[in-house]
């Protein structure tokens, strides 16, 4: 019994830090260019697919840390150039908005579906990070799970702090208060826009990576993950950083019991009723500024 | 645009679709899609004007349209309710959810809308699927298959009597398109421009922003509901797949294609889409490829959709150009 308890809380843990560096990306994004990314879980998936096709495609060496180099460069040129090329032109109407949302939602089809006919329906395993197991009396762990735990977590750590310690993270910073008076100062504003864009790329990417070893690289998982970020970034507060950070630990939690206990086709419901209480009682979710 | 011209441009699409059949009514193909024009114009209509005009991001429309069809069918196949009272019946249903969802939506911000219901589109399938949906009647992952035709007038409308039911669909359709008139011309569409302008200005006038919204959330979702109903009543089948991510783009291509808040724009919309989508349909997976890569292209290179387009080669080119550039000027803000 215990044991089963514990096993639930390490699932939600290692869900809920994932989810945190998926959201994270998210609510920066969102804070800062308040474009809404619908495409943003179609990201997910080019992240597990591109670590597919670097080890078992073509079977490169050096395993993940070749995975990691590589795609963090990859996935930054990718966010940078769709922004540029797809939504800052959209900037210059005043509802620019609802355009962004259109134009990301017609993208994540045209992603998803793309994945599908390049690499076909099935899904796609990928091999573990580590193998093997730890135990330490009655409790087995596996090296995986830490592996990943630790990989999201340092990739938080890192976020942080670029974003505090950096002039890219203050630029960043100024924008997100306000773009004008950065505008006024001489931070480049459209470029901030394409650089927080493409930052959040590798965040979600990168959590593609690391979740899809565990859940395999599905191109039918965009819109749940897409709908999961946004889901813990509005629960935590729209653009709050801190907030995502402790909305996704909740959500991973909430997933993993009620899946346990309830049954997986739960999730989804649970995860929207604890959205819509939460909203009807606090609209600018947890720590979210009014 | 003026009334006149809403009105004539309704008139003359509806018209040539109208006597269309007189030509097509022997081909079941041709009278298959004529009918899904109809029935998506309208609800495609619906999210027009709760996007466009009353400024709602709301995306649920895919949501109330299958809670409208399985409503009905639910109705009708497990209660024995006569399908043209179910019908209604559904709508009223859907109306009644709309509202629920739309009580706490309507008070949050745009992008959370947007949000909640298009999260609240995702659970409805596993709803459907799991046992909760079995308990109301469902049929779980299976759908409900035999869901009997709408019978009027001593005549059945269904799958095998194409064109009387295309007919019944119209009447519903002008009906629903002149209420959609009204009410972007009486005072309830002036408010909206008002709270689209400028929200504190309005509400400072006295306009209530949430009563209108909350209304016209309303009467889409029976509208929608009602459409989605006598869909299912239709095809005489129905599952979660219509919940899939593909007829959401589908609806999303004839609101981009025909101009978000340019009301007729999205009844040429729904044409074009339709007759295209069927026209990809040999074209396999392709097909959704190349719906999505349209939705990229054409909110980039047509932002008001073919109503711009048009617009931009009439006389009004003039004042259009003004308005634009107070646009820009304001953005640039």
């Amino acid at each position: 019994m215990f044991i089963e308890i514990l096993d639930v809380i390490i699932s939600g843990l290692l869900n809920g830090s994932v989810y945190a560096l998926m959201a994270i990306g998210l609510a920066l994004v969102y804070g800062v260019t308040k474009a809404f990314n619908f495409a943003y879980g179609s990201f997910y998936t080019m992240g597990g697919y591109f670590a597919w096709v670097l080890l078992v495609s073509l079977g490169i060496k050096g395993g993940y840390y070749t995975v990691f180099l590589a795609a963090i460069p990859f996935l930054f040129v990718v966010g940078f150039f769709l922004e540029k090329a797809l939504i800052s032109p959209l900037r210059k109407r005043s509802d620019w908005q609802m355009k962004a949302m259109m134009l990301t939602l017609g993208l994540s089809l045209f992603l998803d579906i793309g994945y599908i006919s390049v690499f076909g329906p099935r899904l796609k395993s990928l091999p573990d990070i580590v193998e093997g197991t730890l135990t330490i009396g009655p409790f087995v762990f596996m090296n995986q799970d830490m592996v990943i735990f630790i990989l999201s977590i340092t990739g938080l750590l890192c976020f942080a702090w670029l974003l505090n310690n950096t002039r890219v993270g203050m630029a960043v910073q100024a924008v997100a208060q306000n773009p004008v008076g950065a505008q006024i100062v001489g931070i480049p504003k459209d470029r901030v826009f394409a650089a927080t864009f493409a930052i959040s790329t590798i965040m979600v990417g990168i959590g593609g990576i690391l979740l899809s070893q565990k859940n395999f690289v599905n191109p039918q998982a965009s819109t749940g993950i897409m709908i999961k970020a946004w889901v813990i970034t509005a629960f935590g507060g729209m653009g709050s950083i801190k907030g995502s950070l402790y909305a996704a630990l909740i959500i991973g939690m909430l997933e993993a019991f009620v899946g346990y206990y309830l049954g997986m086709i739960h999730i989804e419901i649970a995860v929207l009723t604890l959205l819509l209480i939460t909203l009807a009682f606090r609209p600018q979710g947890l720590m979210g500024r009014e | 645009m003026n009334t006149k011209s809403m009105v004539t441009i309704l008139a003359v699409t509806y018209g040539f679709l109208g006597i269309l059949p007189l030509f097509l009514g022997g081909s079941s193909i041709y009278m298959r899609i004529l009918t899904m024009i109809l029935i998506w114009s309208v609800v495609a209509s619906c999210w027009d004007l709760i996007m466009g005009y009353a400024g709602i991001f709301s995306f649920g429309q895919v949501a109330f349209y299958v809670i409208g069809a399985y409503s009905s069918a639910i109705f009708s196949v497990s209660l024995n309710v006569t399908p043209i009272v179910s019908i209604f019946m559904a709508g009223t249903i859907t109306a009644i959810i709309g509202v629920i969802i739309g009580l706490p939506c309507l008070k949050l911000a745009g992008p959370y809308i947007a949000l909640v219901t298009f999260a609240f589109q995702l659970a409805l399938e596993p709803f459907l699927k799991g046992p909760l949906g079995k308990a109301i009647g469902s049929g779980g992952s299976r759908g409900i298959i035999s869901v009997p035709p709408i019978h009027l007038f001593g005549m059945d409308f269904s799958s095998s009597e194409l064109v009387p039911y295309f007919y019944l669909t119209l009447v519903l359709t002008l009906i629903c398109s002149a209420v959609i008139v009204v009410i972007l011309k009486s005072h309830w569409g002036t408010a909206f421009l008002a709270l689209k302008d400028s929200e504190d200005f309005a509400a400072s006038l006295g306009v209530s922003a949430f009563k209108y919204k909350l209304l016209v959330f309303a009467i889409t979702s029976f509208i929608t509901g009602l459409f989605g109903a006598l869909y299912v009543h239709y095809v005489g089948i129905l599952s979660t797949r219509m919940l899939s991510m593909e007829v959401f783009t589908v609806l999303l291509i004839m609101i981009v294609v025909g101009g978000i808040g340019q009301y007729p724009g999205v009844v040429l919309g729904a044409v074009v889409t339709v007759t295209m989508n069927e026209l990809l349909r040999p074209m396999g997976i392709y097909r959704l490829l190349i719906m999505g890569g349209m939705v990229v292209v054409i909110v980039l290179l047509l932002p008001d959709g073919v109503t711009g387009l048009i617009r931009k080669f009439s006389f009004s080119r003039w004042t259009n150009k003004e308005s634009r550039s107070i646009e820009t000027h304001e953005s640039n803000l």
